[in-house]
């Protein structure tokens, strides 16, 4: 056995595909082994003495051209990652080959050595991921938005509790102006004492109808998640005057915490309104068949020192000491939360008010309306006296995008999903 | 004499507008009280031939103002007209306001000629 047909065995016997051409004999394949001959479908026979325009498209032939020339300017050894061969049964084979200048001083020929690798499955499996990958960004996404959804659902049962409430605070001005109505139809003096009193009584009337009403139309409203810095201060006056007549009815005092110069926090009025709404309604649901009926409403900014273990997993990821939040109480004189409550309070669908009195969705909304915040809501029991304390955390910092929502439905989505996944399969199959 | 009628009702703006009304339709004498932590003082010293109540309110509801003129020999007897925007002044027919007596209910918005044709029924009856 001569030289050569032993190093022809050996490279017949190698499991990577290997070829050389000829730079100095016009590209000509001089080298062409058995697995090259698999990856290609092209027999040694026919390939040896052919250089790549012989053998592939013009195409593609440029391009090795290219990457040769490349490879022959640097002088080294040189990864081509991926390159795309069609072969005789018009398979796509991706092979990574690495390509490899050859000059033998003795005789003066330049050849490129190149050894490649089938990566076809794992290019296939890459792509399969990106693909299922982009589904999993569209689900996410449209779950976001079905999140939205069931917060839009949960505030429509929010303003049924309302709306007999809302009503009667929107009679008592229609009755007020009912009053001026009799009093001037009876006639109308001009040294009448009591014209400028009625007449600015019946103007405050339109005044508070209108404030009540255009309350409850911003607090329906339907819209994407838009955060704006906001006044906690101004959220809770909206919040007190949609829960008035349910505060009056049952008799309960409220006290107003709010300190002087809140910064301001990055809201979305309606939504932050629904969970004030939520927490306050609760509050005076359990406070029911108390005693005294006291809810203290406290805001203040603080400066997290100690983030400890104890304020559980959310606050920890949430915030780190130093950073600037502000604090929002809403503190019930109730019995409390019962211990068999405690870790259930925010499971969606559990509530301890008799059917048809609440779906049991509220907390569970509230607090994703609170994370969409980047912020935490947590409920106790109250350390000082009987009662439950609801404690909402916001960051005061404008938070780099950590949730976007784009307004969009899911219709939108869904056709947008269709869509690119066919332009993809069209690419994969041409 | 001008009769007395009392208004309580936490709604200042509301007390006052139907006490201009009332002076000047007919001949009576209206006090008004917006406190109903106060109302029972109110109604001691006032001495009221009636009273206005509103059922809603911060404090002492008008049900609890009613039970305690009630428990009270020398109060139980003033003849009493609640005010509510609770009820629906469909649900309440012209029968039913016929029959005056100290548990009248009328709906707010108050409708003045109602209020008044009760004011007149309730006074005469007691009267009598």
């Amino acid at each position: 056995m001569g030289n050569s047909s032993v190093i022809e065995s050996v490279l017949d016997n190698l499991p990577v595909a290997l070829f050389a051409k000829e730079v100095t004999d016009n590209f000509r394949f001089v080298v062409w082994n058995k697995k090259q001959e698999e990856v290609t479908t092209i027999p040694a026979e026919r390939a040896l003495g052919k250089n790549d325009y012989d053998l592939f498209s013009n195409e593609s032939a440029d391009y090795f051209r290219k990457v040769d020339q490349s490879v022959l300017r640097r002088g080294k050894a040189t990864e081509v990652p991926e390159e795309i061969i069609t072969t005789e049964n018009q398979r796509e084979v991706h092979l990574r080959t690495i390509k490899i200048p050859v000059h033998d001083q003795e005789t003066g020929r330049i050849l490129i050595v190149g050894i490649s690798e089938d990566v076809s499955e794992q290019v296939q499996s890459r792509r399969q991921l990106d693909r299922l990958n982009r589904h999993l960004l569209r689900a996410n996404e449209e779950l976001q938005i079905t999140q939205l959804q069931l917060i839009q659902a949960e505030k429509l049962e929010s303003i049924g509790r309302l709306a007999a409430g809302v009503a009667h605070e929107v009679k008592n001005p229609l009755g007020l102006l009912l009053l001026g109505v009799d009093y001037l139809s009876q006639g109308i003096l001009p040294d009448d004492p009591n014209l400028p009193t009625i007449l600015q009584q019946m103007r405050e009337a339109v005044g508070r109808a209108d404030r009540i009403v255009r309350g409850l139309v911003d607090f329906s409203s339907q819209r994407a998640l838009t955060r704006e810095p906001t006044d906690l201060a101004s959220v809770i006056e909206a919040v007190l005057l949609l829960a008035k007549h349910e505060i009056v009815r049952s008799n309960t005092t409220v006290e107003l915490q709010i300190r002087d110069g809140l910064p301001l926090v990055f809201l979305d009025m309606s939504k932050f309104e629904q969970v004030l709404i939520n927490l306050v309604i609760n509050a005076i649901q359990a406070m029911e068949s108390s005693e005294s009926r006291h809810l203290t409403i406290h805001a203040w900014e603080e400066i997290l020192s100690n983030v400890s273990r104890n304020e559980g997993a959310r606050t920890r990821e949430l915030f780190r000491s130093g950073d600037r939040v502000v604090i929002l109480e809403i503190r019930d004189s109730g019995p409390g939360i019962a211990p068999s409550d405690a870790n259930r309070l925010f499971d969606p669908f559990f509530t301890t008010k008799a059917t048809g009195k609440g779906t049991g969705l509220g907390l569970s909304v509230a607090r994703r309306i609170i994370e969409l915040h980047s912020g935490t809501l947590s409920l106790k029991n109250r350390t000082d006296e009987s009662g439950a304390v609801a404690r909402i955390v916001l960051p005061t910092k404008i938070p780099t995008s950590r949730v976007s929502i784009r307004s969009v439905s899911v219709e939108a989505l869904k056709e947008e999903a269709s869509n690119s996944v066919d332009t993809k399969t069209k690419k994969l199959t041409s | 004499m001008a009769h007395k009628i009392l208004l309580i009702d936490d709604e200042a703006g509301f007390t006052q507008l139907l006490k201009m009304n009332l002076e000047r339709i007919g001949d009576y004498e209206v006090e008004m009280e917006n406190d109903s932590l106060k109302a029972l003082a109110t109604i001691r010293r006032f001495q009221p031939d009636v009273i206005l109540l509103d059922v809603v309110m911060p404090g002492l509801d008008g049900g609890d103002i009613q039970a305690r003129l009630q428990d009270d020999s020398k109060l139980s007897s003033i003849p009493i007209v609640m005010l509510t925007a609770l009820v629906d002044s469909t649900e309440l027919s012209e029968g039913a306001v016929a029959q005056a007596g100290s548990q009248m209910i009328l709906p707010k918005p108050v409708d003045l000629q109602l209020l008044l044709r009760v004011l007149g029924e309730i006074l005469s009856k007691a009267e009598e």
